[in-house]
């Protein structure tokens, strides 16, 4: 292709057919590795064991589907709240610090998020068993007297998600803090705010972008997590990622993991939908003020 | 996900080779670790060097390797020879597999123990899912029977209970023991018994384990104080110096079989190798030592000392108290049990 057909006009930006053509490898990996493996799994599930709907309903005429498909959504949301509030006062450090500070605040959100999943879980397990540190403490500070079932719990399951997760909420947060300008602060003060107005009506909303932004990315990672709670949950509290890989695992029953599947999708698009209408989506992944 | 990157890395490394099997090839599919370890040292080599036939051993759960040849047959490219199969999966997936000719394998009617050899596969290796107790926690007053299991005053202490393999009907099973069932009234299963008995006792499970390397790790971890566990597994514990042992009574037989797939690459290697399994009689006592599970060949069972047969499923003494299920009616309700199962443990 020529210089020309590829740049618009001017000579300065590219033209359509250019943007079209460098975006063609993605495109093609996306309905490769995701698009056409995810269809053909959603076709199995209205037509096999017979065309029709019967696996989908299956999922609605048993009570306990249901049951962990809310269980799911719960689980993803309470993650997600939990890691908002744990991570905002990080992403306000990293911003407001420098020098080997900052390098040391980084180095502790990046350097877990570098490590293996299996790793930092196998590590919750190691810590939350019944002879493991937190029993042994809690009993030593006489907060119980036997030790008490931590491992293979929901409990347990949150807190290694929101572990896991965390890194994601923070970055959003802290590429939008850092794009405010520090200006800001100091008008609102010099206008009279103290810090906690300044917090709530300069900072917090014009950091909304990368909340939203951090919050979608770990609630939806969530909703479909899972090496976490197939390691440290009880199968009594399954979530859905684990049901499905029940299903096409052990009972080798292709179309209803499939049917799981698309309910899960279903899931996942319509709540992706419903921020990109209600919050847009450029702010939020840009974090732009 | 792991799966289906295994099942990429396999089909890469099978273009990578160039070709499909070869005929002096026998690929064996068994679960990874200590039984293919000990299977390789004790039978693959030898039969290597007796035959000529290289064996390919594969590593895989039973779970996965049925998903795994479930899709291999759908895409008509069988990579597997021999698989491993527990017995209720010699009448689930018997339109998966090939017949055992149990008549013309000479050291097979020579040596194996009566009911070894089934149509659609023959005995690997029997143990029991039997209850492992803690020996400290119940010193005085050691449990022995499932009924010990359930009465959690006499007994107290966390239990653990598998979620996993074949538990839809080993649950049951012992639950209606549990209930003051007679063993040979089990089958077929009152469910709904059962399973309010397996109420009972919910609340006190606290790990439902998933692997053998888990229940080995939750006793030797005390995470629990009792709990249903492989025999193999729990032998190995104990040998390694952890303070359990096992009560026999009512511990469900467990047989794994060495079945060989239809449309198998190489299925006369197979049936040589399934002959040659039962006749190497050098290879059983290490290898019953060493895997903690009593193979079905008389030649191999009485080399092994006396007092050490004790700890084994086909020790006489044990042998009796052992539940024998009933594959026919088991493989005939597989989806009751398994619906049945999956919506009790999920509410």
């Amino acid at each position: 292709m020529s210089m020309a057909g590829f740049l618009q006009p001017d000579g300065r930006n590219l033209s359509k057919a250019g943007i079209l053509l460098l975006m063609a490898p993605f495109f093609l990996l996306i309905g490769f590795a995701f698009l056409y493996p995810l269809l053909s799994l959603l076709s199995i599930s209205v037509t096999e064991p017979q065309t029709g709907l019967q696996n989908y309903e299956r999922i609605l005429d048993t009570p306990v589907y249901g049951k962990v498909l809310l269980r799911t959504l719960w689980i993803a949301l309470l993650v997600s709240i939990l890691s908002l509030f744990l991570a905002f006062p990080v992403a306000m450090a990293m911003v407001s610090s420098s020098g080997a500070m900052a390098v040391f605040i980084t180095a502790c959100i990046l350097l877990p998020f570098w490590s293996s999943v299996l790793v930092r879980t196998a590590a919750w397990a190691v810590l939350l068993q019944r002879n493991g540190i937190v029993n042994d403490l809690l009993q030593a500070i006489g907060i119980i007297d036997a030790p008490v079932r931590l491992l293979y719990t929901q409990g347990a399951v949150v807190v290694a998600m929101t572990h896991v997760l965390m890194p994601f909420m923070v970055l959003p947060i802290y590429g939008a803090l850092r794009n405010i300008p520090p200006d800001y602060g100091r008008a609102a003060a010099i206008c009279g705010a103290g810090p906690l107005r300044s917090f709530f009506e300069v900072t917090l909303p014009l950091a909304m972008p990368g909340v939203l932004g951090g919050f979608i990315l770990v609630f939806l990672t969530a909703l479909g997590y899972f090496i976490t709670p197939a390691l440290l949950g009880s199968p009594q509290e399954m979530m859905i990622a684990t049901l499905i890989s029940q299903q096409l695992r052990e009972f080798l029953d292709w179309p209803f993991a499939a049917a799981l599947v698309g309910v899960l999708t279903l899931f996942v698009t319509a709540i992706t939908l419903l921020f990109s209408r209600v919050f847009r989506f450029d702010r939020m992944l840009g974090g732009q003020v | 996900m792991k799966t289906m990157k295994r099942a990429g890395l396999l089909a890469l490394a099978m273009l990578a080779a160039g070709t499909a099997a070869r005929a002096d090839e026998l690929v064996i599919a068994t679960t990874g670790g200590l039984m293919r370890n000990e299977m390789e040292k004790w039978f693959y080599l030898p039969f290597t060097e007796e035959t000529g036939t290289e064996v390919i051993p594969f590593d895989i759960e039973v779970p996965d390797q049925w998903a795994r040849a479930e899709g291999m047959i759908r895409t008509g490219n069988v990579e597997f020879d021999i698989v491993t199969a527990t017995g209720p999966d010699l009448v689930d997936k018997a339109e998966m597999l090939m017949d055992i000719p149990c008549d013309t394998l000479e050291n097979v009617k020579e040596y194996a123990l009566p009911g070894a050899c089934q149509p659609k596969g023959i005995a690997r290796t029997t143990g029991g899912m039997v209850l492992t107790y803690n020996t400290e926690t119940y010193a005085d007053n050691p449990p022995e029977s499932w009924a010990d299991f359930w009465d959690v005053e006499t007994y107290p202490g966390p239990r653990g209970l598998p979620d996993t393999g074949d538990r839809d009907w080993w649950l049951p099973t012992v639950a209606l023991l549990a209930d003051g069932v007679a063993k040979e009234d089990l089958y077929p299963l009152d469910l709904d018994r059962a399973y309010a008995k397996l109420e009972e006792i919910r609340p006190h499970i606290a790990v439902w384990w998933k692997t053998g390397n888990q229940v080995q790790q939750i006793m030797r971890d005390n995470e629990v104080a009792m709990t249903m566990a492989y025999s193999g597994r729990a032998l190995k514990v104990i040998q390694d110096g952890s303070p359990f042992a096992m009560a026999w009574d009512g511990a469900i037989r467990d047989t794994g079989y060495l079945a060989v797939l239809k449309g198998a690459p190489n299925p006369e290697g197979a049936m040589n190798f399934i002959n040659f399994f039962y006749g190497a009689a050098d290879g059983h006592p290490g290898f019953i030592q060493a895997v903690g599970y009593a193979t079905s060949s008389t030649i191999g069972l009485s080399q092994l000392p006396e007092d050490e047969q004790k700890l084994y499923a086909t020790y006489p003494a044990n042998y009796e108290v052992l539940v024998d299920p009933d594959f026919e009616w088991i493989g005939a309700n597989r989806d009751e049990l398994r619906e049945r199962w999956t919506n009790w443990l999920l509410q």
